[in-house]
């Protein structure tokens, strides 16, 4: 309906001037972009690892008027980079899996980078939307079909309330990508019939466990090896792929999924539970099959890259087109981490926010179900997932440092059973 | 009439030796007054029903000779066949004619059979080809034809040969003898999809037999009783049972890819209580050391093949519980699809209404005509082939690392099958870890 509209400066000045003096009765109204009268945005950085801190330094570096005021981690030994860089005060730096809340409930802060692992996002963005925040958010965005619909609700009241949420999916915001997909949608290549993506590599870090360490501890601070806080590697980095064949098909979702995978040589415990190979194959309407392909082995051979197939040609959708209309992206290449940042307080400042998050949504969905089905080797439709999979990685609310958590066994084909209602 | 005339006087013109040899060879065929005799090599459940369907496919093929590693093998074959009313008459298997042991396939080359059916483990294929032309017997093979590049190459090199010799090698692959198939490949080969641009294959089963230790066997020869699951005898699952329908895609592209790049693994084939079972008899009761004789093949391999002109296909297979629907190919062309069976989709829509053939039959049938018409065919270079699309896949998923078609064909040095195999201890390998070494 009419809930998208177009917000002016005035109005958000107005907002923000009425908002400032009923925040405590009715929480903030409208975007809070230039809070106190100022066009300064002020950051909020939820998560301070090595993304949080790229993030950090690509959003101060993106735009004039940028300011991180406040940090927020599970561990205080992480937050020291950050809050040396940007001087932050201690008053204004939280640790626990709680220290989020804090930071969100700072009202001179207008923005927040969402940088956590991927597991505590769902939450974490529910409650940044709730505050009144524009927000940045690392991909993926949820590791669970439950923590997708609290996203897709997030969003859809971020829209509401005229908030921007952009996502590191960078290549959306590559300008070779955008303009190779401009092409594509125009039919430069015709009717798409096939494609491929890929995220092949080695390996990553690993944290091994140290003496006496607890679950929860652990877990988080080696949480690229457990499916509830990474999504495993299909997810938590296929994702950048898989999210780039969805736009080439125009953010028309896959009906159905196929998948297998395994765990063959990162077998240690430190791995946790997730696998090391993924092989996916993703239905898009008109039985449109496509590839997707990720591994992540030591010493193996390495391909990061998307290409689409259609009737009348190719493209590596990051600048080259080839078959009938060949093409060759000549422009700038900007750095795409600082792109997104440009792009997301520009369209806060302009009035008219980016809202990137069901989009962000349906592609991590994507991931989780190609995760899901390689897991308990079941194909299934899409809309049967979304309706019947009951799966639930959210971290309960009370949770924090110390705690015991279990986590389930490697699945196993025949043994791991997806819940469903 | 002058045309043929001269089409006579130019194959005499041809002279040389090779035109001579092929000559010679048929004329011998023609000696044997309407009769084609066969032996069978490898009296297993696939080698029995290709005798019968060999037997059936023409009232004037006899069997003579049967081999097989195991004696029991031999004899039940015989027993079964001759006790088949159907074949009355045309069972002649004299008791000097049953082979066993690990030199059966050198015994039964020196047979006087005019055509050898070959269905043991396809570790062994290649020697066995060999063997058999160079004795001057046409083939019928099942698939696949090799466990390794080695393999492969020794089959292209029978091949060559047969060639040479005017004898005829058929493959087990009853797809390429299916009439509606044969029909709808004409047709895509003929462009009405268009430009083949990406294409889908599949083999995703529940699993397979796993055979026990029987009484008398030495180690080696457990082995290749159960000869499934371990990769120098089989080639794996994408190899003993997926390539039917790689062959398929090989088909549509006429021809093999040019690029390999996989994932796989094996994370539930357990086999544990018979493994254990297996070495407790072979270790004089110790379970120590069982896994080994679990089996190393994997359970799943994520293939993608590269053909020439650069469209990629997906090769999806494996063993495990699931509900995929999956045994089957899908070619994609930027005019249309098809299923590579029966039907197009697309501007030149078209779906086969010809008569169905078993093609487990027909491929006999095609087999034994084309030797009685002096025009034998010769499906050893292209069986080769496809068998190596199948090691290179594997390859790819069990090293981690993409390749071509030429390093694979001319540079790899795999070869799993030990040359002087005899009854002993067994051959076992690790179970590949995604990351092994190319070679």
């Amino acid at each position: 309906m009419g809930q998208r509209k177009k917000l002016t400066r005035r109005d958000l000045l107005k907002n923000s001037a009425v908002a400032a003096g009923t925040l405590a009765l009715a929480g903030p109204v409208g975007n809070w972009a230039y809070a106190q009268g100022s066009d300064t945005i002020r950051v909020g950085v939820i998560g301070c690892g090595g993304r949080g801190t790229g993030a950090a330094h690509d959003c101060f570096n993106s735009s004039k008027g940028v300011e991180i005021v406040a940090l927020a981690d599970a561990f205080g030994d992480r937050l020291g980079g950050l809050k040396n860089h940007f001087k932050v005060p201690d008053n204004r730096c939280f640790t626990g899996l709680d220290g989020y809340k804090q930071l969100l409930a700072l009202d001179d802060i207008n923005m927040v980078i969402l940088a956590t692992p991927p597991g505590f996002r769902p939450q974490q963005l529910k409650a940044a939307v709730d505050a009144g925040k524009n927000i940045f958010m690392e991909k993926p965005v949820a590791t669970c079909p439950a923590g997708i619909k609290m996203v897709l609700e997030a969003s859809a009241k971020a829209r509401e309330k005229g908030l921007a949420i952009v996502c590191g999916t960078q290549r959306r915001h590559e300008p070779r990508y955008v303009e190779t997909m401009k092409r594509i949608h125009d039919g430069a290549i015709g009717e798409i019939v096939s494609a491929q993506c890929y995220w092949n590599q080695g390996g990553l870090w690993v944290n091994r466990r140290q003496p006496g360490q607890a679950d929860v501890d652990w877990q988080i601070r080696n949480w690229l090896y457990f499916t509830w806080i990474s999504g495993d590697h299909i997810v938590e980095q296929h994702v950048h792929n898989i999210d780039v064949i969805n736009w080439a098909f125009k953010d028309v979702q896959p009906e159905q999924v196929r998948g297998q995978g395994g765990r063959q040589w990162r077998t240690g415990p430190e791995y946790g539970n997730i696998f090391d190979h993924f092989g996916v194959e993703f239905f898009y309407p008109g039985d449109v099959r496509t590839i997707s392909m990720c591994r992540q082995i030591d010493g193996t051979t390495t391909n990061v890259s998307e290409r689409v197939v259609g009737t009348k040609g190719t493209s590596d959708c990051a600048g080259r087109i080839d078959g009938e209309n060949a093409w060759r992206y000549e422009g700038p290449n900007p750095n795409p981490y600082v792109e997104e940042h440009k792009n997301l307080i520009a369209s806060i400042r302009s009035g008219e926010p980016l809202n990137e998050g069901e989009r962000i949504a349906n592609s991590t969905l994507c991931a989780i179900m190609g995760r899901e089905s390689a897991y308990a080797r079941q194909q299934f439709k899409r809309d049967w997932f979304l309706a019947r999979c009951t799966l639930n990685y959210l971290p309960p609310e009370d949770m924090k440092l110390g705690d015991s958590h279990e986590v389930g066994p490697v699945p196993v084909p025949g043994k791991y059973k997806l819940p469903t209602a | 009439m002058a045309s043929s005339e001269n089409k006579k006087a130019r194959i005499t013109a041809a002279g040389g030796m090779a035109a001579i040899t092929a000559a010679a060879a048929q004329v011998a065929h023609a000696q044997h007054t309407g009769k084609i005799r066969i032996g069978l090599l490898g009296c297993g459940g696939r080698g029995n029903g290709a005798l019968r369907q060999c037997l059936e496919a023409d009232p004037g093929v006899e069997v003579i000779a049967l081999a097989d590693l195991f004696e029991s093998q031999v004899r039940k074959t015989r027993d079964g066949i001759a006790r088949d009313g159907k074949f009355k008459d045309r069972v002649k298997i004299d008791d000097d004619h049953m082979f066993w042991g690990f030199d059966c396939h050198e015994k039964i080359a020196r047979c006087e059979a005019d055509l050898l059916l070959m269905a043991t483990a396809p570790a062994f294929r290649g020697q066995q080809m060999l063997a058999a032309v160079k004795a001057g017997k046409h083939i019928f093979t099942e698939k696949p034809v090799a466990t390794d590049p080695a393999g492969c190459r020794q089959v292209m090199e029978a091949s060559r040969i047969a060639k040479e010799k005017g004898l005829a090698i058929v493959c087990g692959t009853q797809r390429r003898h299916e009439l509606g198939r044969v029909e709808l490949m004409k047709r895509i080969h003929d462009g009405a999809i268009g430009e083949l641009v990406g294409g889908q294959c599949y083999w995703y089963g529940g699993g397979i037999w796993y055979r026990g230790y029987v009484q008398g066997m030495s180690e080696m020869e457990w082995q290749c009783h159960n000869w499934y699951h371990f990769t120098w005898l089989s080639g794996d699952q994408i190899c003993e049972q997926h390539i039917h329908n790689i062959d398929v895609m090989n088909w549509c592209f006429d021809g093999p890819p040019v690029k390999f790049t996989a994932v796989g693994g094996r994370g539930w084939r357990n086999h544990e209580a018979q493994a254990k079972d297996v070495c407790a008899k072979l270790n004089n009761g110790s379970t120590e050391g069982w896994e080994k004789y679990a089996g190393d093949i994997w359970d799943h391999v994520f293939a993608e093949l590269e053909y020439p002109n650069g469209a990629r296909c997906l090769s999806f297979s494996g063993h495990s519980p699931s509900n995929f629907d999956s045994n089957g190919e899908k070619i994609v062309g930027s005019k249309g699809t098809s299923n590579c069976r029966s039907s197009i989709t697309g501007e030149n829509a078209w779906r086969y209404t010809g008569p169905n053939v078993d093609g487990m039959r027909q491929e006999h049938i095609d087999l034994i005509q084309s030797i009685r018409k002096g025009e034998p065919l010769n499906e050893g270079q292209r069986i080769a082939e496809s068998t190596l699309t199948a090691i290179g896949a594997r390859m790819a998923a069990y090293t981690g690392r993409t390749f071509s078609w030429n390093w694979l064909l001319n540079a790899s040095k795999l070869d799993l099958v030990p040359k002087d195999i005899k009854p002993g201890p067994g051959l076992f390998h690790p179970i590949a870890t995604g990351r092994d070494a190319l070679i």
